[in-house]
């Protein structure tokens, strides 16, 4: 078939597949942060688990995780890559089908290991919980993504391949890879299994996959929306194009290293936890010049911030990933590493980069996109402004919180008395934490009400109004788009 | 208060910043200070009270982490603690006053380093007057006192940034933001720093 019948074939941009993930983003956001909220308030009340094992701290939290990165994250990113990858090779997605079963299957996916986690069943691999059918299934899912993703890429219809998709294709590559080989296991029954690794080994494997989870799919997929987002709702280029180029392939390089600072102070040989340090001290180069190229894109065009709610959150996204990438580094240095590992510094970290990069990008790149997939203006701005301001002092709260609980915590366990011993007993030190897990879990919920307020604001923009249908632009014969 | 004021004016800083903010910035926006006047005048001592009160309250009650009894640290150490705290301050702040004149190309905003200079001072108002908490040395309630004494700070700043170097509110936004960002990795490097240099064995002793 000849590209012209293809696209009179496949006339318009199939986005009936990205309203659905939208929608199934938002659903694992309610259940995600719902569950995070929980058991904040577990940490101070253990009692409210009820005696239920399901309702436990070690069950919920990585429910907690899984609906986070691979419901409400994964969602996003799949929705956006396909909205994107149509829009950036001027042609719809060509195997429509596989793209709708990938976006159903993982849902199920991330559904049913989700309550398998409730029941119990757990690898013990951060980040990597799910038993090995669900390996299984996710690995295929995966790959079909690619397919999806990939096939696009290859009937484009403008020669470029335009930076947003090299992250997302580096997304799909990575994660892939990572996947497949943290997950060899040898399975014992149905619903358990033992790693192939040993020991180290395993740990090494573990935290190579773990961090890597962060780079390729927290970090480098929302960098993908980024690249595309922001130019879109700044109304300018990027600014610089041939940066972005060099940050891409730089933070491709330097990422997969930097693994072993999750080991420090372990069992692993020396030069490889000071390999992960240095490794991710260099991370920091190419992290600032993507930051640093959004906010000079942003510069040009402040105007828009006066009309568009969207761009805020963007901004303020920026700011966190400036935070996030610049606080990491640190931590990596083996003797801040010393007192904040193992303390809540690491989890107010992790958040920093979760509620204040990945949700807030999320949040301003689906203001954005949902009014256009239906073709209608925003249901309320003023809404959307209350929850930027939610957004951003629920973020605050909960940082800050996790700093003085996570610094007091390293310093009186590392602090010794006269015979070397201890000064403070760890049953001691948690238990004069819960005026922090008071402020943390009240920055948790603000933040999350302000989510609640987004998804309301989202409902009611698309209630009722069907999926637009946009052409793909025609090609004049010198090459430009009309 | 009338327009022939300015800012450089003798009267309590402290009080007008606290009461009438936008005008203060009002006037801002209409004077040219000289920046060594500001940092004598008010800077110097803005940075100072915090490390004076944290010293008043160490020596007295000790710093109570919330676990145990409250860590009091020798007369020695808690003076060279204090004298620290006044220079990353003065540091912070001067620092502050340099990068928001450096921000100020891209923003198209006001460029003499007096005005930024007078900018940080404003901004410093609400940490100075928070920091009389630290003459009750708890961790968890400086915390407390802090975070509505950053709000504040935070609403200064996005108010009056744009008024008092003339540039549009979007734009302020923005320099804000970035300003913002200048800030809190300032103060996590800051907490890296001195705890790298706490388990090299460079700072005090907090041992039972």
């Amino acid at each position: 078939m000849s590209e012209n019948q293809q696209i009179i074939a496949n006339e318009y941009y199939h986005d009936g597949v990205v309203r659905f993930l939208v929608v199934c983003s938002m659903l694992w956001a309610v259940l995600g942060m719902g569950a995070g909220v929980y058991v904040a308030a577990e940490l101070i009340w253990p009692e409210i688990d009820f005696g239920q094992f399901w309702l436990s701290f070690g069950r919920l939290r990585p429910l907690h995780t899984n609906a986070i990165i691979f419901g409400f994250g994964v969602s996003a990113l799949m929705a956006t890559a396909f909205y994107s990858v149509q829009r950036t090779c001027h042609v719809p997605l060509p195997t429509l089908r596989l793209a709708w079963v990938t976006a159903m299957l993982w849902q199920i996916c991330v559904l049913s290991g989700g309550l398998s986690l409730l029941a119990g069943m757990n690898s013990g691999k951060e980040y990597a919980e799910l038993e090995w059918p669900f390996d299984i299934a996710i690995a295929i899912v995966w790959i079909s993504f690619g397919v999806v993703f990939f096939s696009t890429i290859a009937c484009r219809r403008i020669k470029p391949i335009y930076i947003s998709n090299w992250f997302y294709g580096g997304l799909i590559i990575v994660i892939a890879m990572l996947h497949v080989v943290n997950s060899l296991v040898m399975p014992a029954t149905l619903l358990k299994s033992y790693p192939v690794y040993a020991g180290a080994q395993d740990a090494i494997v573990q935290w190579w996959y773990g961090h890597n989870a962060v780079g390729f799919l927290l970090t480098g997929g929302f960098l993908g929306m980024l690249y595309y987002f922001l130019p879109k709702q700044a109304d300018r280029p990027i600014w610089s194009y041939k940066l972005s180029v060099v940050a891409f392939w730089s933070f491709t390089y330097a990422y997969i290293w930097a693994g072993p600072h999750h080991l420090h102070y372990n069992s692993i040989p020396d030069w490889v936890q000071n390999l992960g340090m240095v490794m991710s001290l260099i991370l920091l180069a190419p992290s600032w010049a993507t930051m640093i190229n959004g906010i000079m894109t942003v510069s040009s065009a402040s105007e828009k911030l006066r009309t568009d709610p969207a761009l805020k959150f963007i901004v303020l996204s920026l700011a966190f990933y400036g935070l996030a990438t610049f606080e990491g580094p640190m931590m990596a240095i083996k003797s801040v590493n010393a007192v904040s590992h193992f303390t809540d510094w690491t989890i107010g970290h992790v958040h920093s980069g979760a509620l204040g990069w990945n949700a807030l990008i999320v949040f301003g790149t689906f203001y954005y996109l949902v009014p256009r997939l239906v073709d209608a203006k925003l249901y309320s701005v003023r809404l959307a402004n209350i929850h930027f301001w939610l957004a951003l002092a629920g973020t605050m709260l909960y940082v800050l919180s996790m700093w003085g609980a996570g610094v007091s915590q390293g310093l009186l366990w590392l602090s010794l008395d006269e015979f070397g011993e201890p000064s403070f007993s760890f049953k001691d030190i948690m238990a004069s934490m819960p005026p922090y897990y008071m402020l943390r879990l009240l920055g948790g919920f603000t933040f999350f009400l302000g989510t609640l307020l987004m998804i309301f604001n989202l409902v009611m923009t698309m209630k009722g109004r069907p999926t637009v249908r946009v052409r793909p632009p025609k090609i004049t014969a010198t090459g430009e788009a009309q | 208060m009338n327009g022939t004021r300015t800012n450089t004016d003798t009267g309590p800083l402290l009080l007008r910043v606290l009461f009438r903010p936008k005008e203060t910035f009002e006037d801002l926006s209409r004077a040219e200070p000289s920046p060594y006047r500001i940092f004598f005048k008010y800077l110097v001592w803005f940075a100072l009270l915090p490390p004076m009160f944290a010293y008043i309250g160490g020596s007295r009650y000790g710093w109570d982490l919330g676990a145990a009894n409250p860590l009091i640290l020798a007369e020695i150490q808690l003076r060279i603690v204090s004298m620290l705290y006044f220079f990353v301050l003065l540091t912070a702040f001067v620092s502050t006053a340099f990068a928001s004149q450096w921000m100020s190309e891209t923003y198209g905003a006001r460029k003499s380093l007096g005005v930024h200079m007078a900018m940080v001072t404003i901004l410093a108002v609400p940490m100075t007057v928070g920091s009389v908490v630290h003459l009750y040395p708890h961790v968890f309630i400086n915390l407390l006192v802090f975070i509505p004494v950053l709000i504040w700070a935070m609403y200064l700043l996005y108010v009056g940034l744009p008024v008092a170097l003339n540039i549009e509110p979007e734009k302020g936004m923005l320099m804000a933001s970035s300003l913002v960002g200048w800030l809190l990795v300032g103060f996590v490097t800051l907490l890296g720093v001195t705890v790298a240099l706490w388990t090299e064995g460079l700072g005090p002793s907090i041992g039972a």
